[in-house]
């Protein structure tokens, strides 16, 4: 059967846009789809009680929150059970580990990504304390990029690319855990920094936090340029816990020269993870981190947006 | 297999597929956030709107495939037509709808705040990709086929369409008289 020219054309059009389709979108779009969290939520409605946590010298409870920037449906459900939480255990800070701000500038996108979902915790006098992450001005030190990052730094009143806190028992450290800011000249500032505040670091319980994890079995896999460079660091001095996100799962580590190391990326999207031989737990959810810790013990809940926990994890303080 | 199965079979296996087209993205939506953890009734309204409107367009495109094989002069244009529609509705339905959610994150973000339903944004766009399928389908082989003998066509399948409601509605001898002298 011959074809005329009209015809030929039709069906050859066709059959590329077919070849197109069956590929492109099976295979890449609607799977980008079910990744990104991309369709619009509402923001949680509720208020809760102020300044309700209790923290004292011997305990302190929190939360960590990592990869949560989209302002979309999955983002608001992880931020209201985030709310939730809270009214059934309070918590008087929030680790973010890093990209609170996708799918835009946030100066353009703070009110969607930010104050909408965790305004019941503003509200309530919770503090927010970030790791910034790899989205957040891009984090490739161009000027815009810099200028995202320091307005980024400024909304949430945190003082510099890497610092210090401390709530309770626990001294927090957070990292800028970005290629551009480990190595170089950049890189032994803030490595020497590191190695001297965890030096005189006098409280029970050490905890960082940065964006790209040294340990995980995700879609982005281990940072090795962390591992190489922090993990040695973190080892000398006997850091509890490492809070990381960049990777959209939750992992935990065992022990691994006794540190744990937790990725805690499903603030809004998911990605596939598998299984390390240093993995303890790991599973692609939406999820965040519950902290609470109580003397030497520290004990934790990965929470999913229905409630559900899906790891529980106890840990004894390394200092005592 | 002979042409009269075929021609009953094809309309049907193409339509299963316009609907599973149409189904695709709310379903790898719901499923995603199923797996993630979120409650069950999250995303049932994206499968909902994409069923009100995948049902209805998948009778509408087996009732146009069906009445193409009675009035096409050529067989072929019937099925470069319909997949040429087929490919516009997969491309169209979620390239739209992935340029208008990540292009204009701000603009339904703050519409979404405001109590906007997300299922009328999912379905006004769905709807737009659909009404782009049919037009290209139907213009498409509108243009393949001769038009002279597609006019005669469509013309010889009115008349037998009206024949037979007439034979069905009216015992009249004077109404058969003047549709036979067409």
């Amino acid at each position: 059967m011959g074809l005329n020219r009209r015809q030929f054309l039709a069906a050859g059009l066709g059959a590329v846009g077919a070849v197109v389709a069956a590929g492109g979108l099976t295979r890449q779009v609607w799977p980008m789809l079910a990744r990104e969290d991309l369709v619009p939520g509402e923001a949680p409605d509720m208020v809760l009680p102020p300044l309700a946590w209790d923290t004292t010298r011997d305990r302190v409870t929190f939360a960590a929150l990592g990869d949560n920037g989209s302002g979309g449906r999955q983002a608001m459900a992880v931020a209201t059970e985030l709310a939730r939480t809270y009214r059934a255990a309070p918590f008087g800070v929030v680790a973010l580990l890093g990209d609170i701000c996708y799918y835009g500038p946030i100066q353009k996108r703070f009110d969607d990504v930010f104050r909408k979902p965790l305004g019941p915790l503003i509200d309530a006098g919770v503090g927010f304390e970030l790791a910034i992450g790899n989205h957040d001005g891009n984090l490739d030190y161009s000027q815009a990029g810099l200028e995202e990052i320091e307005a980024e730094l400024a909304l949430l009143g945190t003082p510099g690319r890497y610092y210090t806190t401390t709530h309770g028992p626990v001294d927090f450290f957070y990292l800028d855990s970005s290629v551009p800011s480990l190595s170089g000249v950049n890189g032994a500032g803030q490595l020497a920094w590191l190695d001297d505040v965890l030096a005189r670091s006098t409280n029970q319980w050490r905890v960082v936090c940065m964006h790209h994890p040294p340990f995980s079995s995700g879609y982005h896999g281990s940072a090795l340029h962390v591992r190489e460079r922090v993990v040695p660091i973190l080892e000398r001095h006997r850091v509890d816990l490492v809070l990381a996100g960049h990777d959209h799962h939750y992992e935990r580590t065992r022990p691994i020269d006794g540190v744990t190391y937790v990725v805690s990326g499903g603030g809004c999207k998911r990605t596939p993870v598998g299984r390390s031989d240093f993995t303890a737990v790991a599973d692609s959810i939406l999820e965040f981190l519950h902290v609470e810790v109580d003397g030497d013990r520290l004990s934790a809940r990965c929470i999913q947006p229905d409630g559900h926990v899906a790891d529980r994890f106890e840990l004894r303080a390394r200092r005592s | 297999m002979s042409h009269r199965v075929v021609d009953a079979v094809a309309p049907v296996v193409y339509a299963v597929i316009d609907f599973a087209a149409i189904m695709a993205p709310s379903l790898f939506i719901k499923v995603a956030a199923d797996r993630g953890g979120m409650a069950s009734t999250v995303g049932l309204d994206l499968v909902a709107a994409s069923l009100a409107i995948g049902v209805p367009h998948a009778v509408i495109a087996w009732w146009r495939l069906r009445s193409e094989e009675r009035m096409a002069v050529r067989r072929a244009d019937i099925w470069i037509a319909a997949i040429d529609g087929l490919v516009v509705l997969a491309l169209g339905w979620t390239l739209l709808l992935l340029a208008v959610l990540a292009l204009f994150v701000d603009e339904h973000s703050a519409l979404a705040n405001r109590g906007y339903p997300v299922i009328a944004l999912w379905a006004g766009l769905l709807l737009v990709a659909v009404a782009l399928a049919e037009g290209v389908s139907r213009f498409v082989f509108w243009w393949l086929e001769p038009h002279a003998a597609l006019h005669r066509r469509r013309r010889r399948h009115h008349v037998r369409r009206s024949l037979r409601h007439a034979r069905r509605t009216t015992a009249d001898d004077a109404v058969w008289a003047g549709l036979r002298r067409h």
